[in-house]
């Protein structure tokens, strides 16, 4: 009885879902059927009409798209994020524990070269600071409501979604300048080199096992681990900045809704790749490899690190005589 | 247990307004200036084939605000009706784009999570979390209408009964007996 009932609202349904399809597939054949029919024909296919309404999208009456987009969000994307993020972690520890770190052969020199300008470190942080906590704003955005929630309760994760929000906000800004003054100052050092593939081949030197112990591959400035990080973070902060943008000033940018839901989409997929990299670049210069992080403090790296890890660029400064100790 | 829906007769609607008046008065509590729960669209406006549509939350079945919301905001009572949360609501605009209907709106429309607390029609079933009828429930989310056995306001004042609201197989009853009423063969089952 009760589905016999609904069966005309089924026929609408279906009418609707028709609608979507046929909405994707271009254009609807002309269809000479009841009045009734026409009208919703039209709003399927997303016909405005006049309304006293003064809201945004109000005269529109069905705005047609793919909803499956909602369930890659919500299957694929949040859990992805989650699986850069905690999964990334655990390989590396693992990782770690089985390989131990990658250390200098001939311990610290104590002599200090100059590596990055202070401009250079200060860049750097600019646009670090914001990202960990873009990622980590952006994973209670983006997966909090299926694995945070269940887990930390409501109450937890309501105040966490709605300081997330702010957090990721206000730290695109100082991303983005960051991200946009790294790219075109560090790019004339990140240029693929031959020698790079041999760097690949013995998978950069760092394993301590096997037929790759005790390897230190060729490299100039950057290394073919690190341009790959940089050209990435190139790439994907661009789409990250460029969809950020469009979500962050609707005002501005005036998105229809389909265009703002489908970048939604494209952001999450473009941050589980940088939130993956930024985690094997987290780990390489705090665990990995020995005397790495000194780079982005001072500025300066031991000698007996640049000669292991980056023998070309110090053979290069050396014999041009840009090369520079840190006054004591 | 109820499936509430509503449904919007084109053939009677003849774009008075009334039910945007009903909602806008029953709710006043709970909107902020600017914001109306529902709306009239009318398409072809002064030429043949001209039709007038009511329309504000759909409650739907599988309701894409709810599914793309990061907060949680949403829940589904257990007559169907989509209410939310605005304690819980961080102003993304998420739901805005996920809507097909349009439905949710927003105080305000600056950047940088200026939008305020989402709001959209409840079926005047009031929000979560509150206390039916009680002060608190008026100032967040309007009347709850439903709590005391009535029907959506937008739909008791439509004056040509166009606008329906009620349980599913109730509505597309009546809607299928003034369909049969008007003298479509086979009372709308075939084209």
């Amino acid at each position: 009885m009760t589905f016999k009932a609904l069966q005309p609202l089924a026929l609408l349904a279906a009418l609707l879902f028709s609608g979507f399809a046929l909405a994707n597939g271009g254009e609807i054949a002309p269809q000479a059927g009841n009045p009734t029919e026409m009208v919703w024909q039209a709003a399927q296919q997303g016909v405005e009409g006049y309304t006293t309404s003064q809201s945004e999208f109000h005269p529109q009456l069905i705005n047609s798209y793919d909803l499956q987009m909602l369930d890659w969000r919500n299957d694929w994307l949040s859990y992805g994020l989650f699986a850069a993020l905690f999964g990334m972690i655990v390989v590396f520890i693992a990782f770690t524990v089985v390989n131990g770190p990658s250390k200098l052969s001939k311990g610290f020199s104590g002599k200090m070269v100059n590596r990055w300008s202070k401009a250079d470190v200060a860049i750097h942080w600019l646009g670090a600071i914001p990202c960990m906590l873009l990622i980590l704003s952006g994973l209670v955005l983006l997966s909090g409501k299926v694995l945070i929630e269940p887990a930390l309760g409501t109450g937890a994760f309501a105040g966490m979604a709605s300081a997330a929000k702010l957090i990721h906000d206000y730290m695109a800004i100082p991303f983005m300048i960051g991200w946009l003054l790294m790219s075109v100052k560090w790019a004339k050092n990140q240029i693929p080199a031959k020698y790079d593939l041999d760097w690949f081949m013995v998978v950069g030197g760092y394993i301590n096992f096997g037929p790759f112990k005790g390897k230190h591959p060729h490299s100039g400035f950057a290394n073919a681990g690190e341009k790959m990080w940089f050209w990435t973070l190139v790439l994907f902060g661009a789409v990250l900045s460029v969809t950020g943008t469009i979500l962050l000033f609707p005002n501005l940018v005036e998105p229809s809704r389909a265009l703002s839901l489908t970048v939604l989409l494209v952001h999450a997929g473009a941050a589980i790749v940088i939130c993956a990299f930024a985690i094997v670049h987290i780990f390489m210069t705090t665990v990995l490899s020995e005397g790495a992080m000194e780079c982005m403090v001072s500025g300066y790296c031991d000698e007996n690190w640049a000669i292991q890890h980056h023998d070309l660029w110090y053979d290069e400064i050396k014999a041009n005589g840009t090369l520079k100790y840190m006054e004591k | 247990m109820a499936t509430m829906k509503f449904m919007c007769d084109t053939k009677r609607c003849i774009e008075c307004n009334g039910c945007v008046v009903a909602c806008k008065n029953e709710n006043e509590t709970a909107l902020e200036w600017g914001i109306q729960r529902r709306r009239v669209v009318t398409i072809n406006d002064g030429q043949p084939g001209e039709a007038s549509i009511s329309v504000a939350c759909m409650h739907c079945d599988d309701a894409p605000c709810m599914k793309v919301c990061p907060a949680n905001v949403f829940s589904k009572t257990e007559d169907g009706i989509v209410l939310h949360d605005k304690d819980r609501c961080i102003g993304c605009g998420y739901c805005l784009y996920a809507c097909p209907f349009g439905a949710p709106q927003f105080p305000k429309k600056s950047a940088f999570g200026g939008k305020g607390k989402m709001d959209k029609c409840t079926f005047c079933a009031g929000g979560p979390n509150t206390e039916a009828g009680s002060a608190e429930e008026k100032a967040k989310y309007g009347a709850n209408r439903i709590a005391e056995g009535k029907l959506p306001m937008c739909a008791e004042l439509c004056a040509t009964k166009a606008l329906l609201a009620g349980d599913a197989g109730m509505v597309s009853d009546i809607y299928r007996e003034r369909v049969v009423g008007r003298g479509h063969p086979a009372a709308g089952w075939e084209k």
